[in-house]
Parts: structure tokens; sequence; C-alpha cells
């Protein structure tokens, strides 16, 4: 899994922007209360602007400590009922079509089918449920404005406080229920649709070759070819046994009967969903002559996420993991990676480019802790997640000398892993996250819902922003605010980057001329007035640029799909952050949709 | 709605000085986008109406009844004045608990039967779940829809839903009740039916506020009213004393013969009076049609004038 930007540890991320927050409510409360001071003094004279500004400021705090929960929920009662009614099961409907038809082009086929699947799930769920909170919570109140049912709700001693919270309340349990029931469906899709077995008979079988003297009693073959791919099988004298692993899962062999009559069973596909719990080491490189550097090369890919060694030099990546305990690990200390590799000559396609790695004590300066095991090698695999396993009991130095992981590897729960490329003119592409120790998998059910959590609290952000804007926007203008505010929010990083004119091919004027002259993205424009012009709107147009990626929720940071589609737990750390942040924009958004309702006249 | 019908139509409870709604040089300017007057809906209304009494709000259609009830709910700001309810602000909220409104169009939600509909209306006043359920079955009793309690409103006839729409504004058993246009939509009896609950809330000791420019309804059951045209405020006061005509000495008799009523003319004339009418009174339509219907009841497949 690509992982750019390593999550921060929860308390750390909120020690260092925990201010933000107050900051950015603080100018945005005193602006507004600037503004309306302003139209209210030019509209009712400076002492009746001032007397409002106050009763609105100690009436909403009244409004906010006095809420009813029983009203609160009086309301979304109400908002479930009319979503029942607005047919918003149907969207269960569309989502069993969409499974149905999924089927026909989701490919078992692939090379990892389990992480398709899964994306394709997560992927779904959230397109079909952020519109539909985007409809229900855009419409409701501008309904009840429009039909005025609402008169017969604010001559009740009902606060906007409680129409707000009760709006959002409802179409989120709206949004949760669906999402439960999709989430089930979404389960039992991808557990059913890659589920299958293989057939084996004994005609597939051969004996492995014992060593002189000895009787073989193992046996080895292939399965059928199913959906796309065989398993390598290896089987005792009893028959049972298991497969390889291809396509992310391997299956367990037992015999049935015996003698001629025995047949050989194979059983569901084993190990295709993982919640891998990873210890990430730091990297950092050493270049062709042997001399530590902080990266490697570029073979010319623009994103420079990985770092390249060439294979055959001195060239290293070096992983210095911490936190490796004893009691994580048993007899074996599991290891995966995921390594990208630039090609200058073909060589064999069908094979992995060598490589090998050593384990050694990250005290290289003290000669009697200098120590490291023997080279390990492997065959690297592109576009896999490949697995190792080192076995604890066989590891040596390089001089043959067995070596105790605990005592002469590891020291102060670090560990370092040095990997190379051992094909010369071939280069080994690698990022932080590529190479992790997986002392142990949670569960993955539970990773699965976890995914979920993130496409809830994206339909609970919507939900909020739909409504927020719905009180003082009418229906069809608050569902494209609240669009805008997804779609904006989906593109933050871009806006951001927008603004502070990283972007290649300048700003949004600056890039629509390029478009439409058909100018390459990296060369200046001509100088001039027109290149004056274009350059002085782009730093106009910069200010909404940084406001709004500032304000917007980053929608993006909440989706979990590529941590459980790929097969990694989502960190508490990830699930807390998000919570937070999704508070964060809740409380304001929430708080401002009461204002506005509670300062507006709901009749005409 | 049998206790309806007989309800006592003029018991009225001692008269209280307490102020209960009050306007004070209230008026409402509406704008447009720009804030640009567009109509000035109401201008400088001063009105008090006292606890116990059964007010009207009359005019035409766009004299400011309706704007008027709207910023005492606190639906509406005023542009200036104020707008006060049991001594509150208009957009003060703790004010509705003691507040009962039925809107112009009785704007419920259709989607919910009368029993929903009044639970709902009543969980809005935090009553608990035994309450609720208790002053439903009353109200749905009171107004006899007890036959469609659990039909969805959206199959209600428009007088299903005006009785649908009064229930809900007494869940709360309010001490003012705010009506817009009570009797729309209403048929003779079920506009009877209305006028005499009216008239038994007052009884109860609740103060009705009411709008409506059907003047037979007005005349019928307020005790004061407010005539209101383009905004201003024209007239105020007791409808008896409003309606009695100073100058005009009616005298009604049983039936007298062809003598007598010359014989009263000459009296009227001995004392510089002018007689300007000796004549059968005629009776309200109202009247001749709810006999009608009530003695059709009675007595079925008999035409009523017959008999």
């Amino acid at each position: 899994m690509d992982l750019e930007h390593e999550p921060l540890p929860y308390l750390m991320w909120l020690r260092e922007g925990w201010w933000i927050w107050p900051l950015t409510l603080g100018l945005l409360a005193l602006g507004a209360l600037v503004i309306s001071f302003l139209i209210g003094s030019l509209l009712h004279g400076p002492g009746r602007a001032g007397d409002s500004i106050y009763k609105a400021i100690v009436g909403s705090f009244t409004d906010l400590l006095r809420t009813s929960p029983r009203r609160v929920w009086a309301i979304a009662r109400l908002s479930i009922q009319e979503s029942l009614r607005r047919w918003v099961l149907a969207g269960l409907v569309v989502f069993g079509v969409v499974l149905a038809f999924a089927l026909w082009f989701l490919n078992a086929d692939e090379i990892d089918p389990g992480t398709l699947y899964l994306d394709f799930v997560l992927t779904a769920t959230a397109w079909l449920v952020l519109p539909m909170s985007v409809f229900l919570s855009a419409f409701s109140l501008p309904n009840d404005i429009k039909n005025h049912t609402i008169y017969t709700i604010v001559t009740k001693p009902v606060r906007s406080s409680e129409i707000v919270l009760g709006r959002i309340v409802g179409f989120a349990a709206v949004g949760t229920a669906l999402l439960v029931v999709m989430g089930l469906f979404s389960y039992l899709f991808v557990v059913r649709a890659l589920n299958h077995s293989h057939e084996l008979v004994e005609a597939d079988l051969t004996l492995i070759e014992a060593p002189a003297g000895t009787e073989s009693a193992l046996k080895e073959g292939r399965t059928t070819t199913d959906r796309g791919h065989f398993h390598r099988v290896t089987v005792d004298a009893e028959g049972n046994g298991a497969t390889d692993v291809r396509q992310g899962h391997w299956h367990k062999i037992t015999a049935e009967g015996s003698g001629p009559s025995q047949r050989y069973v194979l059983g569901p596909p084993e190990g295709q969903f993982h919640a891998r719990e990873p210890v990430y080491g730091k990297l950092s490189f050493k270049n062709r002559a042997g001399e530590y550097t902080d990266k490697g090369i570029n073979v010319g890919n623009e994103w420079t996420y990985r770092s390249y060694i060439d294979g055959g030099t001195q060239a290293a990546a070096i992983w210095k993991f911490n936190n490796v305990r004893k009691q994580d690990f048993n007899d074996v200390l599991p290891l995966e990676m995921t390594i990208r590799i630039f090609r200058t000559h073909k060589g064999n396609i069908e094979q992995g480019i060598l490589g090998s790695y050593v384990l050694r004590n990250p005290n290289q300066n003290d000669p009697n802790k200098k120590r490291q095991s023997q080279p390990i090698n492997f065959y690297a695999r592109e576009f896999v997640i490949d697995q190792h396993e080192v076995k604890l009991n066989e590891l040596h130095d390089d001089k043959g000398q067995p070596l105790d992981l605990w005592e002469d590897l590891v020291e102060d729960g670090q560990l370092e892993l040095e990997l190379q490329c051992l094909q010369s003119g071939q280069y080994f592409g690698m990022a932080q996250p590529d190479v992790y120790l997986l002392p142990r998998e949670a569960s993955f059910e539970a990773n699965f819902a976890k995914g979920y959590l993130g496409i809830w609290l994206q339909m609970l952000l919507v939900t909020t922003f739909g409504v927020m804007w719905s009180t003082f926007l009418n229906g069809a203008v608050a569902m494209l605010a609240t669009f805008a505010t997804l779609a904006g929010g989906f593109f933050t990083q871009r806006m951001s980057e927008l603004a502070d004119g990283k972007l290649l091919g300048g700003g949004s004027i600056e890039s629509l001329y390029r478009v439409v002259n058909q100018q390459s993205m990296v060369g200046d424009l001509d100088e001039g007035a027109g290149t004056t012009v274009i350059h002085v709107l782009d730093t106009i147009n910069r200010a909404p640029m940084f406001m709004l990626s500032r304000v917007l929720p980053d929608f993006s940071s909440f989706s979990n799909v590529d941590y459980v589609s790929a097969g990694f737990n989502i960190p508490a750390d990830v699930l807390l952050t998000q919570v937070t942040t999704a508070a964060a924009y809740i409380v304001p958004a929430f708080i401002f949709g009461f204002l506005s309702l509670k300062l507006r006249e709901v009749a005409k | 709605m049998p206790e309806l019908s007989t309800a006592p139509q003029s018991t009225r409870p001692p008269e209280s000085a307490e102020v209960v709604v009050e306007t004070r040089n209230l008026s409402k300017i509406y704008r447009d986008f720009w804030g640009r007057q567009k109509v000035r809906a109401l201008k400088s209304l001063d009105l008090e109406v006292r606890r116990g009494e059964i007010f009207g709000l009359l005019g035409p259609n766009g004299s400011g009844k309706t704007t008027t009830i709207k910023l005492l709910l606190g639906l509406l700001f005023p542009t200036s004045g104020q707008a006060l309810v049991f001594g509150k602000d208009a957009t003060e909220v703790t004010k509705n608990e003691r507040i009962g409104y039925l809107p112009e169009e009785s704007y419920l939600y259709r989607f919910l039967n009368a029993e929903e509909t009044l639970d709902f209306y009543g969980r809005l006043f935090d009553m608990p779940a035994s309450v609720r359920r208790q002053r439903t079955a009353e109200l749905i009793d009171l107004v006899k829809l007890n036959w469609a309690k659990r039909r969805q409103l959206k199959e209600y006839s428009k007088g299903m839903t005006r009785r649908i729409g009064l229930a809900q504004a007494l869940i709360n058993d309010p001490e003012l009740i705010v009506l817009d246009e009570p009797t729309s939509g209403l048929d003779p009896i079920g506009t009877r039916e209305i006028k005499d609950l009216i008239l038994k809330l007052r009884s109860q000791g609740k103060t009705v506020l009411m709008c409506s420019h059907l003047l037979a309804d007005v005349q019928d059951v307020c005790d004061r009213i407010a005539i209101l045209h383009q905004g201003e405020l024209k007239e105020l006061g007791r409808v008896d004393s409003l309606l009695r005509v100073r100058d005009v000495t009616e005298i009604r008799t049983t039936a007298l013969s062809d003598d007598a009523q010359a014989e009263l003319r000459a009296l009227v004339e001995r004392h510089q009076g002018h007689v300007l009418s000796i004549d059968n009174p005629t009776t309200t339509l109202e009247d001749l049609f709810l006999s009608i219907v009530g003695e059709a009841e009675a007595h079925p497949g008999r035409r009523p004038r017959e008999s």
C-alpha cells in the first residue's frame, strides 16, 4: 500500500494543530459579528444592531443549553419517516443491482481479486450513500419552509438548535442504517464472489524424490485451473496438505477415502482477506559507493514517492525498526515487502529480479555488537505483497555461526534490515512503508467495519453540511452548495497546491490559457502585458483558493478504502484523527446552521 | 362531537384585565433581495388582547391580518415596534408552551396519520408518552376523527385536515389559541362545530385570537374585533357596541294583525318617528341549513320543510 504521508500519532497530531480550530472559528465568528453589526447599523442604527446581536448571542447560548433530547428525537423520527416516504430504501435496491452487475465486469482472475472486490464495494457504497445524503439533507428544511409545515413546528416550544440537530440526527440515522445494510451485503458479496475451489486428482500428483535410503511419503503436483489460476500442492502420505499461495490465497487439502477410491478435497480459499498490523521502519539509503544518503536514485518517474537503488553495486536500502519485541514473535520473523522494479534491460521477464537482505544489529560502531545475518536471497516480484518468513533457528552470520535474533541482532528493541538488488542494470524502487515486519494481524471483519466508519464520517459531514446550507438556501441551491462542498472537499489538496503556486502550468487562468493555446505545462509563458494580466489574475485567484482549501473538509482524508482493500489494519491513530476532524467540522456547521435558522424569518 | 354541539354558547368567565397579547407601534415592511421596500404590510399597530376573550382580526385580503399573527408567533420579525405575548417578546420560544396555533391551511405532514401527527406535536411539547397517548385519544375524539385516525393525512378531505389541524393546536391545552381562518374549508356543520368549540374554549378561560374574512363567523363568536385595511387599524372595539345602530329602534314581537301594525305605525308617527319597515323577519342561511340537516338526521326520508 502506498502511504505517502505516514499518519501522525493522534496525540502528536492534536498537540501540533489544536490551536488552528479555535483560531479559525474565532476569526470566522468575529467576521460574522462585524458584518452583522455593519448591516444592522445601516438598516436600524448601531444601537438596535448591537442590542439585537447581544440578544441573539445570549439567546443562542440559552437555546443550546436547553436543547431537549425528546424534541430532537421527535424531529429526527420525522426526518426518518420523511426519508422512507421519499423512497430512500430504493437506494438499497440500486446497490443490489450494482452488485449484481458488478459480477459481470469485476475480473476474479486478477492477480489480487480481493483488493479489486473490496475496493469496488467500498467505493460503490460511498458513491451511492453520499449523493443520497446530499438529496435528503438539502431538501428537507427548504421543503418545510416552502410547504409551510415549519409553521406548526416553530410555533411550538422548539428551538432552532433542536430542528437542525434533529434533522442531522434523523438523516444520519437513515444513512447509518443504509451503510449497515450495504456493509453486510458487501461483505457477503465479496466473500461469496471470491469463494471457489479447484480439483485435484491422483494423476496430477507425483512422488517427491527422497534422499537415498529413505522412502518418500510426500507428493507434489498442481490443481486444475479455475478463476484464471492454479495452485501447486504438496500432500503427505495421508493425503492431507496445502496449496501454495496464488492470488493472495491458499487452500487446505484433505483426503477422503483410501486406496484407489481416495479423492482429494480442496477447502475454500484462505488467507485472502487481511488486516495487517505492520511495524514500519525508518528508511535510509546507501549509494553505489556504499555511502549513506537520504534518497536513492530518481529513475525519471515524476512521482518521487519511491527512490531506487541500482543493482550489482553497494547501493542499499536500510530500514531501522523500533519496538521489535520478543513477545510479539514466535520462532519466525514475518516480513513483507512491496518492491518496484525498474529494468534497464528485459532479462528473464518471467522471473523476478534477484535481491538479498540481511538483518543486523543497528549498533554497527561497536565491534562487539557489529553482527549481521547471512544474506537471504529472494526474487522480487512486482505488484504483489511478497511474504517472507525468517526462521529464527536457522539464522547464521556470514561465517556460518548461529545467531540469536534477540541476543545478537536486536538492540534496545531496534533492528536493521539492509536490502540490495543483486542484478546489475536493474533497479529496486522502495518507499519507507514498502518493507515491514508483521508480528500480528487484526480481525478482517473489524477492519472492514472500520472502513465503513470512514464512509460513515463522510456521510455525517455531508448530512451536516446539507442541513446547514438548507437553513438559509432553497432546496436546489442548498443541494448544489452541498455537492460543491463535497466536490471541493475531495480536491482540497489540489486547491492548496494551486493556492501555494506549486502546480506545474501556473494558476487556473494560466492553465486555461495553456490549454486553449496548446502550450506545454513546463515552459514559461512569453513575457508581455497578457502574461502579466494572467499572473495578476492568478494571484488574486489564489486567495479564495487558499481560504477554501483551509476551510473545506478534506473528504479524501476520511477514506479508508486503501487500507481495507490492500489488507492493512486501519490504525487507531487514523480513526481518532478522522473522528476528531469530522467533529471539528460538524460542531461549527451545526452552530452556523442553528444560528442562520434562528436569525431568519421562516414565513414570507 | 356531541359535547361541542351542546356546548354553552354564552358561558363567559368574568372579564380579565390581564393582557395576553400586545402590540406596540408594530410595523412590518417586506423587502426584496436588495433590501428595497416592497410592501408595507403593517403600519404602527397598537392592540391589546385580554385574557379570556375572543378577539377577531378582520379585514380584506392583504390587510395585514396574517402578518400580524405571524409577527405575534415569531414567524416574522417586526421592522419596528414590539409584539408581546404573555409579556414576552414574540421571538421568545418559551412563550410557545402556552400557545396553540392553527395556520390557515393546516400545514401538516401528509405522510403521518392522525395519531402520529398528534404524537409528534406532543413530543415537541416534551410530553411523556403516557400523556401523549391520553391527549391524542381525547383530541381525536373531540374532533370526531376516530374512524380515520390511522389514515395518512394525504387521504383526508380539507375539512378533516382542518379538524386534525385544530387538534394539534390544542395538544398542549394552551392558554392562548391563535386561529387563522379557522372555518376555512369547512361545511356549515363543521363551521358551527368549530364556532361552538371556540366558545367552549372561552368558557374554559382560554383566550382566542382569530382572524377571518368570514364576517358572520367573527360576529358569531368574537367579543372584540379589530378591523384592518391596508395594514392600518381602522376600528377596534366590542362587537356588540360596534354593530349597534344607534339611530334605529328595533321592536320584535310575535306576529301582529294588520290593524295592530297600523296602530303601531300611528304611535311611532305620533312620536315623530318614521317606520322603516314592519315585516316578518328572516333567519340566516346558516340557521336554515342547520335546521334542515338536523331535521333530516332526526327523520330520515322525510322532507323537513313539508313537515
